[in-house]
């Protein structure tokens, strides 16, 4: 398989070191999830491949090409953040048009393909609302629409369920594993949840407590059954917030 | 709809409480004379003897174009400051120094600095008109700018919107339900600012002619267009402002 995204030596400082220095490469059409202690620098990393911010070291190559944060480069990636960032005063249709106004596509080639994407993210009938309307998992399902309807290269999802219940936090896990499977995209998802990474990513990243490293790189191939593999990864991301807080620094 | 509806909407305990001040009113006004407080009847004849006479469009008139001059170069003033304080921090720390000086500043200031400057010419109200509604719009509208949604604007970079798309999707947006509040807190200031500096100077005008009616001793007339200026402020506010500013925000 070809590789999509390769992470190389890549690290972030704000006065300390947040980020040491992680290396890892995702296929094409993988869904990984990358796993860690809370405030290990998920977001970060994200934000780094994302090209938002800047890495302090180390490289990061999106088909071959390095992302550089505020340089424009052709390859388009998808962000869904942590919250929807839906504009209030546009319906959930209007807000993914918005997103295809610069890839040059007239009006109602905009619509059309908003049309297509809110469909494909269960909101077909709700194209007209405003984002205030509906709940906040139809508005993550519009930000993950919108993610898409760019067409994106790779999608990188930053804990986009933290705000929701248990109940629409699976359904949506379930929504975000069956639009993978029908689009075929490669997916990034940072979550702090391990049943969460069990159950959706097909490649786990464990990160270690800060300064961030991969710690672990497993296959979630259904080699190893689902609550062996919950209960070693709790280990793990219980060793690490061990580490952290014995660490003198 | 109801009539307990109804009773709601046309203000019953308002109109109550109105109908006692004007029964209190009738018999203090017998007492004291029309001199000193005109009796509610004659305002009411005072009124229609204007809308016959024309004189209350005249007045109006003279009075409003001053205001729409004064007060839209004050809302162009500051759209300018709004988008300076966007575009640079430096800007904004100077432009909120300066509408803090200008908010502070009297409004009889402001009348004789313009008697001195203008003269007795239409220039003195507009000037007025200027400086007290400024910094009411402006700091709203600079407010506005300084609340548009970071994370918002973060996104339209992911998704590598530019600079024009950005400011007419989100920055806009998210302004001008400030700019419509400070718009209409402005110009309920504005008119009764240049009521005030109509006094001086001009010879037309809503300030001018109940100067004038006082000096005659036509003191149902001072009435007269104090009310006349209460229906202006209403109209304004609930055909004007009001549908506006439900318009800018019915996605809420």
């Amino acid at each position: 398989m070809a590789v999509k995204l390769a992470v190389i030596g890549v690290g972030k400082d704000f006065l300390i070191p947040v980020i040491d220095s992680v290396s890892f490469t995702v296929e094409v059409g993988d869904f990984v999830c990358l796993l860690g202690p809370n405030g290990c620098g998920k977001t970060t990393l994200l934000r780094i491949l994302g090209g938002i911010e800047p890495a302090t070291r180390g490289t990061v190559l999106l088909d071959g090409r390095p992302v550089v944060a505020d340089q424009r480069h052709e390859r388009q990636v998808g962000i869904v953040f942590q919250e929807d960032r839906l504009l209030p005063w546009m319906s959930l249709r209007d807000n993914v048009a918005l997103v295809l106004k610069p890839l040059g596509l007239d009006r109602e080639a905009r619509h059309a393909r908003a049309m297509h994407y809110l469909r494909l993210a269960g909101l077909q009938g709700f194209e007209a609302y405003y984002p205030g309307r509906v709940s906040g998992g139809m508005r993550q399902r519009a930000a993950i629409a919108r993610a898409l309807a760019i067409e994106p290269d790779m999608l990188l999802m930053d804990e986009p369920f933290g705000a929701l219940d248990a109940q629409n936090r699976r359904i949506m896990q379930n929504e975000v594993r069956r639009i993978w499977h029908e689009t075929g995209r490669t997916i990034l998802f940072v979550t702090h949840s391990i049943e969460e990474a069990a159950a959706i990513g097909t490649t786990l990243i464990m990160l270690s407590a800060r300064p961030c490293r991969v710690r672990e790189l497993i296959q979630n191939d259904g080699s190893v059954e689902r609550a062996r593999l919950v209960d070693d990864l709790n280990t793990m991301i219980m060793q690490e917030v061990q580490r952290q807080q014995g660490d003198p620094r | 709809m109801s009539a307990r509806d109804w009773a709601r909407r046309l203000h019953l305990p308002t109109l109550a409480a109105l109908a006692a001040v004007l029964v209190a009113w009738t018999l203090l006004s017998r007492r004291y004379g029309a001199y000193v407080l005109p009796a509610p009847s004659s305002i009411v004849t005072g009124l229609a003897d204007i809308v016959w006479s024309g004189d209350i469009w005249k007045h109006t008139a003279a009075s409003l174009s001053r205001i729409v001059i004064g007060f839209g170069l004050a809302v162009v003033t500051s759209l300018l400051m709004g988008l300076g304080a966007f575009i640079s921090p430096l800007i904004r720390v100077v432009v909120h120094d300066v509408l803090a000086i200008l908010n502070s500043t009297s409004v009889f200031v402001w009348i004789v600095i313009a008697l001195i400057w203008f003269g007795l010419s239409d220039w003195a109200p507009i000037f007025t008109t200027f400086m007290i509604t400024l910094p009411v719009v402006a700091s709203n509208l600079v407010e506005g700018v300084a609340s548009v949604d970071r994370q918002l604007l973060e996104m339209g970079d992911v998704y590598r919107l530019s600079g024009r798309q950005k400011f007419t999707a989100i920055v806009i947006p998210s302004t001008l339900p400030y700019l419509v509040a400070g718009m209409k807190v402005g110009f309920g200031l504005a008119l009764k600012v240049s009521v005030v500096a109509e006094i001086f100077g001009v010879t037309s005008g809503i300030g001018y002619i109940m100067n004038y009616s006082r000096e005659i001793l036509a003191t149902q007339m001072v009435f007269v267009w104090a009310l006349v200026m209460i229906l202006i402020m209403g109209a304004t506010d609930k055909l004007l402002f009001d549908p506006v500013a439900r318009r800018l925000t019915r996605w809420r």
